[in-house]
């Protein structure tokens, strides 16, 4: 509760700074291209870089992903295990960023002195380790099994 | 010493089979010794070829098929009784069981006399039938020696018999005319498969009973080429049964005789002979004996290299393999190299259960008195315990079934091809790695980026 006041407190000020030099605050009857791009700017102005580093990379993921259900669905899946590494190596790198996403995005403002930690009480440094020690295992297998 | 000892055990058997292959004691059954006179060229010819004839009377106390429960002879010819059967010492039970511990019969029966309802039995667990009167000869009008049978047409003049099947060896061909005097016709049964026919009645043949003095044949059983003169029985232990119609064409009279039949007035010698020959040779596995030598199987290798391991007990799956068997085939004194008839084939299965594999086998090699048959295939993908089987049962040869087992492995982990070996996987192979780059530029990006958003941001809120 008091984190998501916290977030509504800060966010105010950005609003209004966003809206001093972005678009038009929305009208009731605006059309879904003005909401679309309203919501578009929102996003580049109120996200911090590295929440946007973040979506950047996991859009990368699916995108890598799609490409290699279409090719299955396509060509068939003959070397059946790399099919199964390379696409769950995608999936599972888009779990684990997301996870790292949720540790590290929520509360962006509430740390200290630059030490950012999440509502659980894990600070940035130690969910980034345990995203690049989970990865590193990930890949692992993925480099195994597709041999 | 115990090599000197099976040398000279090697000396003796070779002594032994130096005539048929499974031994040369031989029982001969003959009731009244005097009609041994009229059999002396039949006799003398199977002493001339290494038989040692023992004629017993089926009422000597002495007689006996068993020693001590083995067998005391090698094979049993039987001529027909004049009682009312064979005695105790060969009741249909000790005749089978004598077939059972690998003996040959050959039973001679005449349609003179009423055959012995003993011997019927055995007969029909053999599912050989005789008429049911017991006491018929076969007669035909236009197949009879006008010579000896001018009235009663019941010497029957019959050409030598061929091939049973085109896809089987004729042991008894050749040229020539048969004559059967009073010819005991029977038919054969259809739920023993492994009955076989060798001479059969002509079509204008049929069964008659000269006591029963009717102008027409009633209720015929069979007739023509359904009633059988010679049959054969290859049980399934190889041991060999043989039922000859007619016993006086064994006679000394009738292998010398003059015959002629009517219509074409040529005038010919009887073949009797050389048939009683083919037939007792037969019948005592004299011929039709299959021996199975060597059998091996190695993966295939393209050059003859010695380091190729010979019957392994392992393989894998989807290996090449040669697979060789090498058999032979007895003939009268010797072995020969075995020639598969030319409609048939050797057979190999690979089987687990059922057959994977069921292959031809065909000629690679010939030795002095055997010949190599051998296949090359590859192992089914699919592992488990397999086995080289080669199962050959043909009419008139002794039966060949071998059986080795091997095992199939599945592939070892670092025998199976690289994942860049194979192209339709270089989508997925790119996509990983691209996942691990992306990651590794993900990671770069992040630690150059962090403090001072936020720091900004901590300013900001305070």
């Amino acid at each position: 509760m008091p984190a998501k006041r916290t977030t509504a407190a800060t966010a105010t000020p950005s609003i209004t700074k966003s809206l001093s030099s972005g678009p038009k605050t929305l009208t009731a009857n605006s059309s879904v291209s003005e909401i679309v791009h309203h919501v578009w700017q929102q996003y580049l102005t109120t996200t911090p870089e590295r929440t946007m580093l973040l979506d950047a990379f996991m859009a990368f993921l699916v995108l890598i992903g799609g490409i290699q259900f279409v090719y299955c669905v396509l060509a068939g899946n003959y070397p059946f295990n790399a099919f199964l590494s390379g696409f769950s190596a995608a999936v599972g790198q888009f779990v684990l960023t997301a996870s790292l996403r949720m540790q590290t995005s929520t509360d962006k403002a509430k740390g200290a002195n630059g030490m950012g930690v999440g509502s659980d009480g894990v600070s940035h440094e130690r969910a980034f380790a345990d995203y690049i020690f989970g990865s590193l295992i990930l890949h692992f297998f993925c480099i195994n099994f597709i041999n | 010493m115990r090599w000197c000892l099976s040398l000279l055990l090697f000396c003796f058997l070779a002594v032994v089979n130096a005539l048929s292959s499974s031994g040369n004691r031989l029982l001969v059954v003959l009731e009244d010794a005097t009609e041994k006179e009229s059999y002396s060229t039949f006799l003398g010819d199977l002493e001339a070829r290494g038989y040692n004839p023992v004629v017993e009377s089926p009422k000597s106390d002495k007689l006996s098929l068993f020693e001590l429960g083995e067998r005391a002879y090698d094979h049993v010819l039987l001529f027909p009784p004049r009682s009312k059967g064979f005695g105790p010492s060969l009741s249909p039970k000790n005749i089978i069981e004598f077939m059972n511990k690998d003996g040959n019969v050959l039973l001679a029966l005449s349609g003179k006399s009423t055959t012995p309802s003993a011997i019927s039995s055995l007969l029909l667990e053999l599912d050989l039938h005789l008429s049911t009167d017991r006491s018929s000869m076969v007669v035909d009008h236009f197949n009879y020696d006008i010579h000896s049978a001018a009235e009663t047409h019941d010497v029957l003049l019959l050409q030598r018999p061929g091939q049973l099947r085109p896809d089987t060896k004729s042991f008894f061909d050749g040229e020539g005319v048969l004559a059967f005097p009073s010819a005991a016709p029977h038919t054969l049964g259809d739920s023993n498969p492994l009955l076989a026919p060798i001479l059969s009645a002509p079509v204008t043949a049929y069964s008659y009973n000269p006591k029963e003095d009717f102008g027409s044949v009633e209720d015929v059983v069979a007739s023509g080429s359904q009633l059988a003169l010679v049959s054969a029985m290859q049980a399934r232990n190889s041991a060999r049964f043989t039922l000859l119609g007619s016993v006086e064409s064994l006679q000394d009279k009738w292998f010398s005789a003059t015959v002629k039949a009517p219509g074409d007035g040529k005038e010919s010698e009887t073949a009797n002979r050389d048939f009683a020959k083919q037939l007792t040779a037969w019948a005592f596995k004299e011929t039709g004996v299959l021996k199975v030598g060597k059998i091996e199987h190695h993966l295939a290798q393209d050059s003859e290299a010695p380091s190729v391991e010979l019957n392994p007990k392992i393989y894998r799956i989807k290996n090449e393999t040669v697979f060789s068997i090498e058999v032979s085939e007895y003939k009268y004194d010797k072995y020969v190299p075995f020639e598969v008839p030319e409609n048939d084939a050797l057979q190999l299965e690979f089987t687990m259960l059922s057959p994977f594999h069921r292959l031809d086998l065909q000629p690679s090699g010939k030795t002095e008195n055997s010949s190599i048959y051998s296949t090359k295939f590859t192992v089914p993908d699919q592992h488990g315990i397999f086995s080289f089987r080669v199962n050959y049962k043909r009419p008139f040869l002794t039966s060949i079934e071998e059986k080795h087992e091997v095992t199939v492995r599945h592939y070892a982990h670092d025998e199976y091809p690289r994942s860049w070996k194979i192209s339709g996987g270089w989508v997925w192979i790119a996509g990983l790695w691209s996942v691990v780059a992306g990651f590794l530029a993900f990671v770069i990006m992040w630690l150059y980026s962090a403090p001072t958003s936020t720091a900004s941001t901590t300013k900001k809120t305070q």
